[in-house]
């Protein structure tokens, strides 16, 4: 048991030092979710509202193809997202493989349904008596779907962070996108795969913390957020 | 053209699956009117109150309003008519903001924070407390009266209200009351109100319409009685209350017909009568008194087993039989006075 303990006081003494492969790590994990989560809540929250506010045929099929993209295993998305921009690749020509912007974009792959999956159930979970009170305060269309996204922004933002949740966590993408390169493409998770690969459980706990710290600090923000809006 | 009839509607039906059904053959409601709907839970009144509000367009036949047929009508005419649900939703922000939000959609931000204090202290809901809420700050009641400024801050043509005093408390819903009677007096605005509340209804409205099983079955306050119907001897059909008593009408046309009975039909006892060829006598309890300023004579609610029967007698009549609110008295009437409904 003490190897454990020893690797959280080593871990505080990393974080406290600034051990500059540590930060390398935290913020390649900063760099590469900040991307993805972009991308996918600018792609998400439209496609998600779209698919929770209107009617069109096929919107089931649509709907059960997005929520089984939830369950995507990271090596798949992985997998496919090499294929694609591997130098074989279609889109081989654009050297995103082992760049960070590579692990953004198969971050977004992943986590971009969760985003549309609980926007649209955000959406469809809507009080009918909205849209009539909408509707009666003179509402056009226009204003209608604003004011509904508005309304259910605070589910919205439940969404990016369980989106984020999964970004940051994930190991799969960038193991397989950025190949753990050191000091460029490490992210936080692959770092600690690899340093408990080695037994060095010290720096592994350490970026462990650093994990939970960044997601404490996410949801923090949400609580902040949904106070203020 | 300028048209004084508001609404007309003509063979109007609406179908709401295969359970009920909405059909009103001819309706006319002028312009400034005040028009109230009463009627049992289901009855249709929340229907007709979407329809009439612009809201419901799935129904067949006519309905005209300022003499255009309401299905052609855009969004802009969406602006002169507003209507508060009985469960009104208020928007996930602060109170300003809920009662502002109409104004800001029209395009109308000059005063739009006098106004929006102005409508709020119609309500009874001080600006310097309220405004700043947010609107899960606020009671069921408050939440309500929020919702009712937020229309009355618009300045309706039409403002369309569905049970405004139900499930809030006693001030609320006095607040709400003296709010909505200021905007008719200030505005002459045209009122349509569906309420349990009769006495108030009857109060603010030129023309009260009873509204059972999807129809309109009655005027004023006519009192309704549903079936089932059971046959009975001598052609007599027979209803029986909750509390054994039964109700007898001459041979109803069909185990749910509704029978309209004409308050100035009913008699008003001390005594339970006897030898007397009416076939209804009822034991109830007075439940309100008030006077009826149209014919100039005293309305009596009396409650028997549950079922409230809307008596019209002379003040006369009502001090001599010392009638107060929780007296026991004997209801008759003939069997031949109900009427019964197609």
């Amino acid at each position: 048991m003490g190897y454990i303990t020893d690797g959280i006081l080593k871990a505080f003494q990393l974080l406290v030092t600034g051990d500059p492969e540590t930060y390398s790590a935290v913020f390649t994990t900063l760099k590469t979710t900040s991307l993805s989560i972009t991308a996918s809540l600018i792609i998400g929250i439209p496609a998600g509202f779209f698919l929770g506010y209107r009617e069109f045929r096929g919107k089931r099929q649509v709907r059960t193809f997005v929520d089984t993209l939830l369950a995507l295993p990271t090596v798949v998305v992985g997998l496919f997202v090499y294929a694609f921009i591997s130098r074989r690749g279609p889109l081989g020509s654009l050297g995103l493989l082992f760049t960070i912007p590579g692990i953004a974009v198969a971050q977004t792959v992943l986590v971009t349904p969760i985003v549309v999956s609980l926007t649209a159930t955000a959406i469809e979970g809507l009080d009918e008596r909205m849209r009539v009170t909408l509707i009666t305060l003179g509402a056009d269309r226009f204003r209608i779907a604003l004011a509904s996204l508005r309304e259910a922004r605070y589910a919205v933002l439940t969404a990016a962070v369980t989106a984020y949740g999964r970004a940051i966590s994930e190991v799969g993408v960038s193991m397989m996108i950025g190949g753990n390169i050191k000091w460029h493409t490490r992210t936080i998770t692959t770092a600690i795969a690899l340093e408990t690969g080695k037994g060095d459980f010290s720096v592994g706990i350490a970026l462990g913390v650093v994990l939970l710290l960044l997601a404490f600090v996410v949801n923090w923000g949400l609580i902040v957020l949904k106070k203020r809006v | 053209m300028t048209h004084t009839m508001l609404y007309r509607l003509q063979k109007l039906t609406f179908r709401y699956g295969e359970q009920f059904e909405l059909d009103i053959p001819s309706l006319m409601m002028e312009k400034g009117g005040s028009f109230g709907f009463a009627g049992p839970n289901g009855s249709g009144k929340t229907t007709l109150l979407k329809i009439l509000a612009l809201l419901e367009k799935g129904y067949e036949g006519c309905l005209l309003f300022n003499g255009r047929d309401a299905q052609g009508l855009g969004d802009t005419v969406r602006t002169k008519v507003t209507y508060l649900l009985q469960d009104p939703y208020l928007l996930k922000r602060s109170v300003f903001e809920n009662v502002a939000w109409g104004l800001k959609v029209r395009g109308e931000r000059h005063g739009l924070r006098h106004r929006v204090n102005e409508a709020l202290q119609w309500v009874g809901l001080d600006p310097k407390i309220y405004a700043s809420r947010r609107w899960n700050e606020v009671s069921g009641g408050e939440a309500k009266r929020v919702a009712l400024a937020s229309r009355l801050v618009l300045r309706p043509q039409v403002l369309i209200l569905d049970e405004p005093t139900a499930n809030v408390d006693r001030k609320s819903a006095l607040r709400i009351r003296n709010a909505i009677e200021r905007i008719r007096e200030e505005d002459g605005v045209t009122l349509v109100i569906a309420s349990h509340d009769e006495v108030w209804l009857h109060d603010i409205s030129g023309l009260v319409l009873r509204v059972s099983g999807g129809r309109i079955v009655g005027e004023g306050t006519d009192n309704i009685i549903h079936g089932p119907w059971i046959s009975d001897v001598s052609d007599l059909s027979k209803k029986k209350l909750p509390d054994g008593q039964w109700i007898y009408g001459a041979c109803a046309p069909h185990v749910h017909s509704v029978a309209v009975l004409k308050p100035s039909s009913i008699i008003i006892s001390k005594k339970p009568p006897s030898e007397i060829s009416a076939q209804n006598i009822l034991s109830g309890v007075v439940a309100h008194m008030w006077e009826d300023s149209a014919s100039e004579k005293v309305r009596v609610e009396i409650d028997i087993s549950g079922t409230t029967f809307n008596c019209l007698i002379t003040h006369y009549a009502a001090e001599d039989l010392k009638l107060l609110p929780g007296k026991k008295v004997w209801v008759v009437f003939k069997a031949s006075s109900l009427l019964w409904q197609q």
